[in-house]
């Protein structure tokens, strides 16, 4: 009995520690939203981002190595130890794929009150992504601040229409998750969730709704905010095309698209469906915003374009960072060479924060371009496996 | 070396190939070949295609040095890897294997110029002519040359126009060898066509189809399936899926001081054309009880491709290929960090050139190859094969390491179970003229007979 109470103990004592973290990442999460900060020139901006965000990356890799025994193991098995590092660059990061095999967390299975899948075939393992209050409450925090800053809107002028199932329909999404949490945070009159879950588990859209709830809002003459996955956009345009019915979204309006197309649409160079967008929504380039994120990761990052200095490349928050690794060196590569995106995202406080994606990348100047995914990285057989 | 420009895939890239183009060069090799081709006889070709593999294999032959000059821009593969893998090709192509080759698959050296008959059929009056296609179109999968040079050398004996079609980029090996064919004989040269284009466009295939008689085809199941609903029931179809090959090492192979040999057979197979192909091996499942376990031959196996790197580098891979070998490697290192016993892995530093993973788990796996090989135990190769059942009827070859005297059962063991090739250890890329590619007469399904009867 002794010895248990000391576990449990010490469980609390840690989480404790992560707890405080999580409260002192959240206000410097509130810190980088300030729009105050504006002001600042960026060069002073950005090394104190950097000083900050080292100095955090440090704290949380130790305390991650404490807490998160299969993360420790893995560690050792590096042969790294927190004491011996000075720099976030040399955090060891897990592969996604991790997050399929191991519990990922410092969550004692008794805390932890959600779990994100990450979406994929029904035959795979989903990568699973624990979370409890202070967890969500972080997540939420690092979604929002950042959405907004990318997005523009941030009040309840608008009406959001999102593609996706609700999120009771789909309670292990991460991204529906974060799609009601923007509803909610706009505090939209109107927020629609217009996808559905078929009896085969697949995502589909219910067109009559759409047609319902895109209709009035768009006669209402209040900026719109559309949410998607790449492929519910697809179906939705193909819809509009068969139907012959196109809408001019009222002017402000913006559509957010995310994510690759897994199989679950025909898939179209991203060009081809933005003009499709375009041609249907009604919306013009610069109020098309494209997201980069996963269930593994609690931070996004947001593509945008502006009609001053044109596309500006993939970008994630000041609390987390990118690098772009040469699969042959497992080292950084220099700019403009393609390699494998590495992400460190500092809201992933309970999980692990080095995260390294199967997702190829060019860094481009602050940001990055997404290239695509790794094809069958996952030794999961090919085409030729006949069951 | 200036190669004439006598090919479409001669052009630049950027000429652009029109159906009326391609049925023109169609039209103009059935002629060549009615005049000059046609008439030739076995003997005169045999002739001709063992002087040219034996001219490939001369370190001084033009078309050679040019290959391994120019060979790894084109390619990708290094010099050293493109060498080992033409020698192997051409060291088969002499006039005894041809010989060979005609007599198993036709039953007779002559049946291809005149009615002829082994003595069996002689006996009960009977006599038979075989007749190659007119024109044969190859739709070349690309991933490695030889298959394409082989069904050249093929279509040859048979007396055939030859229009290759080559998949973007991968026309170089095929068009130096025609053009090797055409430098030792320009009229025979003048029988074939050698172009490049971006599989499925409808129209060059649907012009090029209707010019030919045979279509042979490489590809993935998709390809094929694509191709034969694209052809008139009257045309033959060859179709040739993508396979994949493992290997078996019994416990008693490395008795007599062998295992060194073992080990290096294994590397030979793993490097081989860099893994890429239907021949080479995703697994090599090592039988338990041995003096030596598999995770100690794993680990030996390591050590020799590390050898093989120094000698005959692997290809410089396009960053996607790469990342999936990084991106696997990172899932068996976080395996091996939590249970080092299930899941060991050994890899190239620096680079990706070549991985070793040990898995206890035996279920196949299919490799990300470019040296990418799993080594997994098993007690026999009964339960290799049940664990291999996933990809059963997919399985070319099976390079196998074991004593002569058990190796003739486990042969049999493994061609009941659906394997078309079985081959010893270390020779998997490297298969005989006279092979059977995938379980079917090469050259056989080539030809359409006319029996006689007295």
């Amino acid at each position: 009995m002794r010895l248990w109470r000391n576990t449990s103990l010490e469980k609390n004592r840690m989480n404790s520690e992560l707890a405080i973290f999580a409260a002192r990442l959240r206000e410097f999460i509130g810190f980088c939203g300030d729009e105050t900060l504006a002001g600042l020139p960026p060069a002073e901006l950005r090394q104190h981002f950097d000083t900050e965000f080292n100095a955090l990356a440090l704290v949380l890799f130790g305390l991650q190595y404490r807490n998160n025994l299969p993360y420790r193991k893995l560690c050792a098995a590096r042969g790294v130890c927190p004491d011996d590092l000075t720099h976030w660059t040399q955090i060891p990061a897990v592969p996604t794929a991790a997050f399929k095999e191991l519990e990922l967390t410092s969550l004692a299975p008794t805390a932890r009150t959600a779990i994100f899948h990450s979406s994929g075939t029904t035959e795979q393992k989903p990568s699973r992504h624990f979370h409890h209050v202070d967890s969500l409450a972080t997540y939420e925090a690092a979604l929002w601040s950042w959405f907004s800053q990318n997005c523009g809107m941030r009040n309840a002028e608008c009406g959001v229409a999102i593609l996706t199932p609700p999120p009771a329909q789909a309670p292990r999404s991460s991204l529906v998750h974060m799609f009601a949490v923007v509803g909610q945070k706009l505090g939209a009159p109107e927020t629609a969730f217009l996808g559905r879950v078929a009896p085969d588990s697949v995502w589909e859209l219910d067109f009559d709704a759409t047609l319902r709830a895109l209709k009035p809002l768009s006669d209402a003459g209040r900026p719109m905010l559309v949410l998607g996955t790449a492929f519910s956009f697809v179906h939705l345009l193909d819809f509009l095309a068969e139907k012959n019915v196109r809408f001019v979204l009222p002017p402000g309006s913006r559509v957010m698209e995310t994510g690759g197309y897994k199989n679950r649409s025909r898939s179209l160079p991203k060009v081809e469906l933005h003009a499709l967008i375009m041609k249907f929504l009604g919306v013009s380039a610069e109020n098309i915003i494209c997201e980069y994120g996963m269930s593994e990761l609690s931070s996004q990052a947001y593509e945008i374009r502006n009609s001053e200095f044109g596309i500006r490349n993939f970008q994630f928050p000041p609390w987390a960072r990118v690098q772009i690794i040469s699969p042959e060196t497992s080292r950084e590569v220099a700019a403009g060479k393609t390699g494998l995106i590495r992400v460190f995202d500092l809201a992933n406080v309970y999980s692990v924060m080095a995260v390294q994606t199967e997702d190829l990348g060019v860094r481009r100047g602050e940001g990055f371009e997404l290239i695509g995914r790794t094809v069958a990285a996952e030794p999961r057989g090919c085409s030729l496996m006949t069951r | 070396m200036n190669l004439p420009n006598y090919f479409y895939a001669d052009l630049p890239p950027e000429a652009e190939l029109t159906p009326t183009m391609l049925t023109g060069a169609c039209q103009a090799i059935k002629r060549n070949r009615e005049k000059h081709l046609a008439p030739r006889t076995t003997a005169d070709l045999i002739n001709l295609l063992g002087e040219l593999g034996a001219n490939w294999r001369h370190a001084d032959f033009p078309f050679r040095k040019f290959a391994l000059e120019q060979g790894p821009a084109a390619t990708g593969f290094s010099r050293a890897t493109l060498e080992r893998g033409l020698d192997t090709f051409f060291r088969e192509l002499t006039a005894t294997n041809l010989e060979m080759l005609v007599a198993q698959e036709l039953g007779h050296a002559q049946r291809l110029d005149k009615l002829s008959a082994p003595r069996a059929e002689e006996a009960v009056g009977r006599a038979a002519l075989a007749r190659g296609p007119e024109l044969i179109a190859h739709i070349a999968a690309g991933n490695l040359p030889n298959p394409t040079l082989m069904s050249l050398a093929l279509g040859l004996l048979a007396r055939s126009a030859q229009f290759v079609k080559c998949a973007r980029g991968t026309s170089f090996l095929p068009r130096l060898f025609a053009h090797s064919i055409y430098d030792a004989d320009k009229k025979i040269g003048g029988c074939l066509e050698i172009a490049e284009w971006r599989g499925g466009h409808a129209t060059l295939e649907t012009a090029l189809f209707a010019e030919a008689d045979c279509v042979t085809a490489t590809g993935s199941d998709e390809t094929l399936a694509d191709i034969r609903s694209r052809l008139p029931v009257t045309k033959r179809f060859l179709g040739y899926g993508h396979q994949l090959s493992f290997a078996f090492v019994a416990s008693d192979a490395f008795a007599g001081g062998r295992l060194s040999q073992t080990v290096a057979c294994a590397a030979a197979d793993v490097t081989a054309w860099d893994q890429h192909g239907c021949l080479s091996p995703h697994v090599i499942y090592v039988e338990t009880g041995g003096n030596v376990t598999p995770e100690k031959f794993a680990e030996l196996l390591a050590t020799e491709l590390a050898a093989w790197e120094l000698r005959e580098p692997r290809a410089p891979l396009p960053a996607a290929e790469a990342a999936a070998i990084a991106s696997r490697r990172g899932i068996y290192e976080v395996r091996a960090a939590h249970d080092p016993d299930a899941t060991r892995h050994w890899c190239s530093e620096g680079s990706t050139a070549w991985t070793v993973v040990f898995e206890a788990d035996a279920r196949f796996q299919v490799s990300c190859l470019n040296r990418f090989i799993y080594v997994k135990p098993v007690k026999d190769l009964t339960q290799a094969l049940q664990q291999a059942e996933v990809v059963r009827g997919k399985v070319s070859t099976v390079g196998l390491a074991a004593p002569e005297v058990k190796a003739g059962q486990l042969a049999t063991q493994l061609a009941r179970w659906g394997v078309t090739r079985v081959c010893p250890l270390g020779r998997m890329q490297s298969p005989p003229l006279t092979w059977r590619h995938d379980g079917r007469p090469a050259l056989g399904d080539l030809v359409t007979w006319t029996d006689v009867e007295a």
